[in-house]
């Protein structure tokens, strides 16, 4: 079975000119998303997983800069394949023909997404309305269907309501409802559950799978928790100061990470078993992108890092088809090495588990 | 052997209302009661609105209780208090807010920060003693010495979240209580922040209300658990007794919502839903009921023999 690629990003960089310099946020980021399948952007803040969803959207703010790269987007239009560089398109015209219609946002924050001024129904209306011309009687049938497949009960009545009327949980299923409302292909999630309670946090993401399955859009979830990566996605991208540092497919994210930083991410977060004395972290802070660097960002962080880091920046070395990660150690002249003793047990533990609930 | 030991902190009975109009108020905590014991840490979970936050503040006196009883080392500490118990209570309790940006003043550089309860106090002694103790705390959270003449806005996240341990700190206080400490913080820093809390406990035995809605460093952090639902005490115990056997509804959907960070099990899993309004519980009629150790829970004895009887743990883990 040949998967159908959707989006393709190819050495995008992005500068912005800030009053301390200019800052390089993101440095030559590849992506790829197929049909029907989730990627998740993995990563702390400053990493530039945002910027990058930014920018396939064309809404980066005016100070930022594409210095290079190409953003290929393919999608029917009257039954025909179009393919078409994102970063040729004015501003005007990514609004027109592919914000919305073809590839829809989602905000971490409900709230501040959301028109205070408005009902939910016609914000879930107004996106057909300027984009097919569809009739309002039309629309409004559409919006209603829509409220039911986000979940919520008595949508006839909840089109009426008003953002501050509802519950943050809510909200966040009135910004999916008006994303899905001009069927798009790409969902693109920026941290769609960080400012939501854990139980409402799973119903959303469950809500997100359910439409994913009936749909079959594509998903790019942006997150830096990676409980909700084992939850959602097919494939990860770890990124670290503005590149990819590691891709791969889920479970070999889990199962079989090879950069030392998406070992350092998997160990800060506690699983059943953690040994409660230490909590492995990642030492330091994330670098300032504002300066200038020399060799790998993640050399004075990295506790298994070589000589050669602190002068050459390690590129994506390929592990298998679908996994590859950059760091040196796995070179052909890099050194014998090991997982941390405390990853070991924790995939063991991993094994055990899908053994016992028969997942493996 | 909890019974035997001395309390630092209880708290009995605490109601805390708001005042909205003239007939209608929130009932934001509705009668809660804990204990911490020196040493500890005491966890604090619940959703949005649960009153968590509510309770921290009302321990330290941010609000003016409605009714309750607070004793914090063997002072009632709820009522007015005489100058020598408001002056323990201000320093042996100190407080780490939630947004490490906006807790610290921003013309304020990090040795005025750090030595405002020493200056307040008057316990600051001459100039050098008091950059002394300054900068051994610097050093004790991690932040170089040079970083006390620096400014708030030079700092990262992570860091200002250390200079706002190290302000609590410096007090040489019994009780920390950590308001969402480390939920605005990257999970690298998180981790950090986290093992420093744990080294500061053991060496000075200080104890902490860890107010989280992050489930999984609750339980990594804590030695008992208070899991709170509009108001009320749901179910309290220690960390491994709410782990293993979580008995109220509430609680079973609160750790079942849980990523489990393994994605070969991940994807099969359903989270379990509650919803006060149709579970046809209602939480003013039941009392807490002990089930065992220090394990309680809250409902009436018919509702707890029922929940008792049906063991859902394969629901909660959502794996058949």
């Amino acid at each position: 079975m040949t998967k159908e690629k959707i989006l393709e990003v190819r050495d995008l960089a992005i500068t912005f000119k800030t009053s301390a310099g200019s800052v390089r946020a993101v440095r030559g980021v590849d992506l790829d998303l197929f049909k029907g399948e989730t990627l998740a952007i993995v990563g702390e803040s400053g990493s530039g997983k945002s910027v990058t969803t930014k920018a396939i959207m064309g809404i980066l703010s005016n100070n930022g800069t594409i210095e290079s790269g190409t953003i290929l987007y393919t999608y029917e239009d009257k039954s025909e394949k179009v393919t078409k560089n994102l970063l040729d398109l004015s501003k005007k015209q990514m609004r027109k023909t592919i914000n919305g219609k073809h590839i829809a946002m989602i905000f971490q924050d409900p709230m501040t997404s959301l028109d205070p001024t408005m009902s939910v129904g016609n914000q879930i209306i107004e996106g057909m309305r300027t984009h097919y011309n569809t009739k309002k009687k039309e629309a409004q049938e559409k919006a209603i269907e829509l409220l039911r497949l986000v979940g919520i009960t008595d949508p006839e009545a909840r089109m009426k309501n008003y953002p501050h009327q509802l519950s943050g949980g809510m909200r966040q299923r009135i910004v999916i409802a008006i994303a899905l409302a001009c069927d798009p292909d790409v969902l693109i999630c920026d941290e769609p559950t960080t400012a939501l309670d854990v139980t409402i946090q799973a119903k959303i993401l469950e809500l997100i799978h359910d439409i994913q399955v009936k749909t079959g859009i594509s998903v790019i979830y942006i997150t830096h928790d990676l409980g909700v990566v084992a939850k959602v996605a097919d494939y990860v991208n770890v990124m670290y100061a503005g590149k990819i540092v590691e891709k791969a497919t889920v479970n070999e994210i889990f199962y079989e990470p090879k950069h030392p930083y998406t070992w350092g991410l998997l160990l800060a977060m506690p699983d059943l078993e953690t040994n409660p004395d230490k909590l492995v972290s990642i030492p330091g802070n994330p670098p300032n992108m504002a300066h200038e660097m020399e060799g790998d960002p993640f050399y004075p962080r990295n506790p298994y890092a070589l000589h050669i880091d602190k002068k050459k920046e390690p590129p994506l070395i390929k592990v298998s088809e679908t996994h590859a990660a950059a760091t040196w150690l796995l070179s052909e002249k890099g050194p014998e090495y090991s997982l941390p003793i405390e990853l070991q047990q924790r995939i063991e533990r991993m094994r055990e588990e899908d053994r016992v609930y028969g997942t493996e | 052997m909890e019974q035997n030991r001395e309390a630092l902190l209880e708290v009995k009975g605490l109601k805390q209302y708001f005042k909205i109009s003239r007939k209608f108020s929130v009932k934001a905590v509705d009668g809660v009661s804990f204990k911490i014991y020196p040493g500890e840490t005491y966890g604090l979970v619940g959703e949005s609105g649960s009153g968590k936050s509510t309770i921290g503040r009302s321990v330290i006196r941010l609000h003016e209780i409605t009714d309750g009883e607070i004793t914090f080392k063997e002072k009632d500490v709820s009522g007015k208090m005489d100058k020598e118990t408001q002056k323990m209570l201000r320093t042996k309790m100190q407080m780490i807010f939630q947004d490490p940006m906006a807790s610290l003043n921003p013309r304020k550089n990090v040795m005025d920060i750090i030595a405002q309860g020493l200056d307040i106090h008057g316990e600051a002694g001459s100039s050098s003693e008091r950059s002394e103790r300054v900068l051994q705390i610097l050093e004790r959270v991690g932040l170089s010495r040079e970083f006390a003449g620096r400014f708030p806005s030079q700092f990262s996240g992570g860091q200002r979240q250390r200079i706002g341990i190290a302000r609590a700190l410096i007090m040489n206080p019994d009780l920390i209580i950590a308001d969402e400490a480390i939920s605005a913080l990257d999970v690298s820093i998180q981790a950090q922040i986290v093992n420093l809390m744990k080294e500061i406990q053991e060496e000075t035995n200080v104890a902490y209300l860890f107010i989280a809605h992050d489930l999984s460093m609750v339980r990594y952090i804590s030695d008992r658990i208070g899991v709170l639902h509009l108001g009320h005490m749901i179910e309290t115990g220690t960390t491994e007794e709410i782990f293993s056997n979580p008995v109220h509804p509430y609680t079973q959907s609160l750790l079942s919502a849980i990523p489990y960070p393994n994605p070969m099990i991940e994807k099969k899993r359903t989270a379990l839903s509650y919803d006060y309004a149709t579970s046809g519980l209602d939480y003013s009629e039941g009392s807490l009921q002990n089930v065992g150790g220090t394990h309680e829970v809250l409902g009436t004895e018919e509702e707890i023999a029922n929940w008792l009887s049906e063991n859902r743990m394969e629901d909660i883990v959502g794996i058949k």
